[in-house]
């Protein structure tokens, strides 16, 4: 008899060439999640710039996408998982080093919020809403008087969350596309742009969309930025990471990248938006659903390429 | 999307004898950028074996036409460059439209005819256009104008051919226009 001792997970079904284990469900998930962490992060820090009346669609109506966004997309996430009925033992445990830790933790925190926030904005969208009980009446009075303590909350743990749909991918150290600490930050900067393109699309007031538009190309820059930082560092690297590189440089994802990601969700939405500012006129839906677009495919293409790069043998 | 809301200048079009020639231009250049000439059709025939391909792949594997395309193209349908391109055609109008203040839903028709009368013949038209191309090898983009660029034989008789049909069949339908 011949034995072998494996001392690797490569000879695992499934890993080897190319990683075939995530699907739609964890780009999408990010990518929701990025999206409830962008439009969170914008109405708490215009709260606590005390420019709520200003920026009122900001602050306190796109706030009530962020309990669906997030439902739908915990769901996705829930459906990716092999044991679901054991998703709670997350909750059993806090571990600093586990990027999944903090993100379940963080999600923890910032479901509860988004519904509490978007609880004591409801009259925005329903005037004539009544809470029926005394004890919800009172729990809104408080949560009201507590607004900025939320908000100094949810802005924190907003960009905790969108770090983390981005560090899920890099602690992932088996797979050098995704070994990068900057998609962190990339990820963080699509999730801003992505909520800011939702307010730009919900928002009446023409000052507000200007002031949305204007942020969202500077974090579109920045997001610009850390992709070619993002290949000046790989292809500065080991030959795997060069070869994950490659992939987006003359290789099978370098069309879908480039023209959906960067021309079509960041080069022509800046375009649109410039002109915006300067007068043309623009239907906002066209720019901020390129955003949204490009973002999400982002996220697409991270999460498959990721699984197509490898180590060399 | 209302009127322009800048003094509007007689015409926002370019002179069409300098849109042929950067026309012109613009087919020889991609034969240098991508390899092989530009085409209007060809990103419609991708869509549609694609399309095939994932409804119906048995018909894609029986029937000819889709079966010598999807042989002839092993990486798929849509990993074509002219599909890109298209995606580059309606950036490009829109923002042009975008720029010049000309962003606006709307159908061109002759006076005379109703918006619902135009659709219909553009639709009928669009069709045979279809089978045309097919037939032809390519359209008036891909095979005449392309073919012409590359002093192609071809391109020349398809292009005679179009514009000569076209004419001779213009008189029984001049009615939708004049």
């Amino acid at each position: 008899m011949r034995e072998e001792i494996i001392v690797s997970g490569r000879n695992n079904y499934l890993i080897d060439p190319h990683l075939h284990i995530w699907h739609w469900q964890i780009p999408l998930y990010l990518f929701l999640g990025g999206l409830a962490a962008g439009i969170l992060f914008f109405a708490a820090f215009f709260t606590l710039m005390g420019k709520e009346n200003k920026y009122r669609t900001a602050v306190r109506i796109a706030p009530h996408l962020v309990p669906w966004v997030l439902v739908v997309g915990l769901f996705a996430l829930l459906l990716d998982l092999k044991h679901q009925l054991y998703f709670w033992r997350l909750y059993t445990t806090i571990r600093l080093e586990s990027p999944m830790s903090w993100g379940a933790w963080v999600l923890m925190l910032v479901t509860p919020l988004s519904f509490i926030w978007s609880a004591i904005h409801i009259k925005e969208i329903f005037p004539k809403w009544d809470w029926k009980f005394k004890i919800l009446k009172d729990l809104e009075g408080f949560f009201t008087s507590k607004k900025t303590s939320i908000a100094w909350v949810m802005a924190i743990s907003s960009i905790i969350l969108g770090v983390y749909t981005g560090i899920l991918f890099s602690a992932f150290n088996a797979r050098p596309l995704w070994n990068t600490s900057i998609l962190g930050p990339l990820f963080l900067a699509s999730g801003l742009s992505a909520g800011a393109a939702v307010i730009m699309l919900l928002s009446k007031k023409h000052k507000e969309r200007n002031m949305f538009a204007k942020i969202d190309i500077g974090i579109i820059v920045v997001e610009l930025f850390l992709i070619i930082h993002m290949f000046m560092g790989f292809l500065a690297s080991t030959q795997v990471q060069i070869d994950a590189a490659e992939l987006f440089l003359g290789g099978p994802w370098t069309a879908p990248f480039w023209i959906f990601v960067v021309i079509l969700g960041m080069i022509v939405p800046i375009f649109l938006e410039v002109l915006e500012l300067r007068k043309f006129k623009i239907p906002v839906v066209i720019p901020a659903g390129l955003v949204l677009f490009g973002s999400l495919m982002l996220r697409f293409i991270i999460a498959y390429a990721g699984q197509e790069s490898r180590w060399l043998y | 999307m209302s009127e322009s809301n800048k003094p509007n200048k007689k015409s926002r079009y370019i002179n069409p004898y300098l849109g042929g020639v950067l026309l012109g231009l613009v087919l020889i250049a991609a034969n240098f950028v991508s390899g092989r000439g530009l085409g209007a059709s060809g990103a419609a025939k991708s869509v549609i074996v694609a399309t095939v391909n994932t409804v119906t792949p048995q018909h894609a594997e029986n029937a000819q036409f889709y079966s010598e395309y999807n042989a002839s193209h092993p990486e798929g349908p849509m990993k074509a460059w002219l599909v890109f391109q298209m995606l580059g055609v309606i950036v490009g109008a829109f923002l042009s439209g975008a720029i010049f203040n000309r962003l606006k839903f709307k159908v061109e028709h002759s006076p005379k005819i109703t918006s619902r009368r135009r659709i219909i013949f553009a639709v009928l038209g669009g069709i045979l256009f279809g089978f045309g191309s097919q037939l032809g090898r390519g359209c008036t983009s891909g095979s005449a104008l392309s073919g012409m660029g590359v002093l192609s034989l071809g391109g020349f008789i398809s292009m005679a051919f179009i514009f000569g049909t076209a004419f001779a069949l213009a008189w029984f339908f001049r009615k939708n226009w004049i």
